[in-house]
């Protein structure tokens, strides 16, 4: 198999509990290099493996162009093998977008995990049937979903069976491998397929990615996977359960997971979470003994940063007002951005429901106009006060001249959405009987 | 949407799976940092109260000075790592709308509305989460943290015209500013504006942000 063989690892520093573990972590810088990086040092040792010759394998090029935003290198990127670790090969790629697919790797009872979260989420774009609590994503179902069923209890069985799970995030990746499969069987046929199946050994779980060009869903909803999210009151009884159970050192996962008795929430999340607070209270302790070197170097910091007679406070100062700055504005804009879709979609609807009433009635403008305006006032509740007398103005243009150009505002403002999209309603309206489409926008843009 | 059976529908199914992999890494990465932030926001709050109870029963006045001055410090950081998740969803968010927008330009489709719909609704873009945070930080910071008051405008300018003739700038700092930038040129007037386009940006003490010096964060050989 003309796979090449990459093992992709990703890691904190602060995570690892010895210098040879790595876990998945979340960070802000890209990991292109990674993937080369682990080309060499890819020398598993499979000798004391029983299985049949397996290697991992990982999606290269479209990976690499886009950027993970969370993983981090750390100080010991060495892919380590151990015996008991099972490498699975996965089927070849399309041509156009890479040339091996990725293959994660877990075995139970050692620490080392080699994997990335997000390649393998890259992977799992299918819709997951494992409820988690407080998700606000709704999956979305696919052409595949028909097939996960008779695969969903083969990784049950092993999701069943791993107990050691080390690396928490693996747990979504678990709950999710079960709408793995089907995809691995669906494109390209490869023989490679069936081989594995029976590869697996109780111990391990080998999550399968498919990166094909042929198996696409084909609803235009964004796959996601029901993925845990956490929010504050979560976190505040996880909190008492931690306390507890006598503090974040000494409290176990199974305990707290017992103790929250939240349905839908799973040992994994709970692992990871519990991962990420120890963390959080372990950096700020050990700053502590150090507290003075760190102010001088903060100071230090902030007066080559910003000049020394500022001082620390009004360096300070600066920064917050101008976060406070971004992040009012940040706010602005995305509501903007909200009214301007809802905007569009309200227009759309009424596109189209003109469209087909005159389907329907074909050339009866005013009983048209009767039609659209019973429905539409009432239905839909636009998002400003202007929305609703400019929709009106609309349909009275309807009835008058059952298409032509409107009195709809003369307002120029373009700072408030609302009034800028009804601007474009007269204009597009003459367009709607030219073509079958819904292209307003770019109408619009030919006539400005 | 119905899948038409022809190389074209083959394409448009092949380009939306792409953009459902650039939304899923965006969920992915932004509900890992939410998990952190929220988690980073109690152990701040459990920081000052320990630091508050410590100091009014022991009374040790540099021992608090400096723990505070290094929570000050945290938590002006903290308040700019939140915001600036804020501004990842945001921008990417723009990038999906343009490329749709493109899109719907280049092939004649109707792709951009429904999918932006979809889009509105994904983890990444839902950051009231992280806009709450961001407020009540501001609240710990103003309350707590800086409880000194001192004479306003006339000496913003002044640490503002110090400022340009510093050093670059660096760090969550250099970003933010950056971002504020960004945004400021992404929109400005364009070319294809239409009426799903935001209007320009005006930003006060616009000057000021202009006047950093800002390295690139590429190191150019």
């Amino acid at each position: 198999m003309p796979s090449s063989f990459l093992a992709l690892t990703s890691f904190k520093d602060k995570y690892s509990t010895s210098p040879s573990s790595f876990q998945v972590s979340s960070g802000r810088e890209v990991m292109e290099n990674s993937v080369s990086l682990q080309e060499s040092s890819l020398a598993p040792s499979n000798g004391t493996l029983g299985n049949s010759s397996l290697s991992p394998s990982i999606v290269t090029d479209h990976m690499c162009a886009s950027a993970l935003p969370h993983v981090q290198h750390s100080h010991n990127p060495a892919f380590i093998s151990q015996s008991s670790r099972d490498l699975a090969s996965l089927l070849p790629l399309d041509a156009s977008f890479s040339q091996s697919t990725a293959s994660l790797i877990h075995t139970q009872g050692n620490k080392d995990v080699s994997w990335s979260l997000d390649r393998l989420q890259m992977f799992l774009d299918l819709p997951e049937n494992t409820p988690a609590p407080n998700q606000l994503v709704e999956s979305s179902t696919s052409v595949l979903a028909s097939e996960d069923h008779n695969k969903k209890t083969n990784w049950q069985e092993w999701a069943d069976d791993l107990i050691n799970v080390v690396d928490p995030d693996w747990s979504k990746i678990l709950d999710n491998t079960n709408v793995l499969n089907p995809r691995v069987e669906l494109p390209k046929p490869s023989g490679d397929i069936s081989k594995q199946q029976p590869q697996f050994h109780q111990n391990q779980l080998v999550p399968h990615g498919e990166f094909s060009s042929h198996a696409y869903p084909s609803s235009t909803a964004p796959p996601t996977k029901p993925r845990m999210r956490w929010t504050p009151e979560l976190h505040e009884a996880f909190l008492e359960a931690v306390n507890q159970l006598g503090g974040s050192e000494r409290a176990t996962p199974k305990g707290i997971l017992k103790l929250m008795n939240v349905e839908g929430l799973t040992i994994y999340h709970v692992k990871s979470h519990l991962q990420k607070y120890r963390t959080a209270r372990y950096m700020p302790e050990t700053s502590e003994g150090t507290s003075e070197k760190r102010i001088t170097s903060i100071e230090e910091m902030k007066s080559i940063d910003l000049k020394t007679s500022i001082g620390i406070t009004e360096a300070l100062r600066l920064q917050v007002e101008v976060q406070k700055q971004l992040h009012e504005q940040l706010e602005i804009q995305r509501n903007l951005q909200l009214r301007i879709e809802e905007q569009g979609r309200y227009l759309q609807m009424m596109f189209e429901k003109q469209k087909k009433v005159e389907d329907e009635k074909g050339g009866a403008p005013s009983s048209a106009s009767d039609d659209l305006l019973a429905p539409l006032p009432g239905s839909k509740h636009p998002p400003c006060n202007n929305g609703k007398s400019d929709s009106e103005a609309l349909e009275q243009d309807h009835s008058r001249t059952g298409i032509g150009p409107g009195n709809a505002g003369t307002n120029e403002d373009k700072s408030s959405s609302g009034v800028s999209t009804k601007q474009k309603m007269p204009e597009t309206e003459s367009t709607v009987h030219d073509e079958s489409g819904f292209s307003v926008s770019k109408r619009a843009r030919t006539e400005k | 949407m119905a899948a038409e059976p022809t190389k074209y529908g083959k394409a448009k199914a092949e380009f939306v799976y792409m953009l459902n992999n650039e939304i899923n890494k965006f969920n992915v990465f932004f509900m890992e940092q939410e998990e952190d932030f929220i988690i980073g926001h109690k152990e701040l709050q459990q920081r000052i109260k320990t630091v508050m109870d410590k100091w009014s029963s022991n009374g040790s006045r540099t021992e608090y000075n400096d723990e505070m001055a290094e929570i000050r410090n945290d938590i002006v950081d903290f308040h700019g790592e939140m915001v600036l998740l804020e501004n990842y969803s945001n921008i990417n968010f723009t990038g999906l709308a343009k490329i749709l927008k493109k899109y719907d330009k280049r092939t004649g489709g109707l792709l951009r509305l429904p999918f932006i719909q979809k889009v509105l609704k994904q983890p990444f873009f839902t950051t009231d989460l992280v806009s709450k945070l961001v407020k009540e930080c501001e609240n710990i910071i103003d309350e707590v943290l800086f409880p000194i008051e001192e004479d306003k405008e006339e000496t913003k300018e002044q640490k503002g015209a110090i400022m340009v003739a510093t050093e670059p700038v660096k760090g969550i700092f250099r970003n933010t500013v950056v971002a504020l930038l960004t945004m400021e040129e992404i929109r400005r007037v364009s070319s294809t504006k239409d009426h799903f386009s935001l209007p320009p940006l005006n930003l006060p003490h616009s000057h000021l942000i202009h006047s950093f010096q800002l390295n690139s964060p590429i190191p150019i050989l």
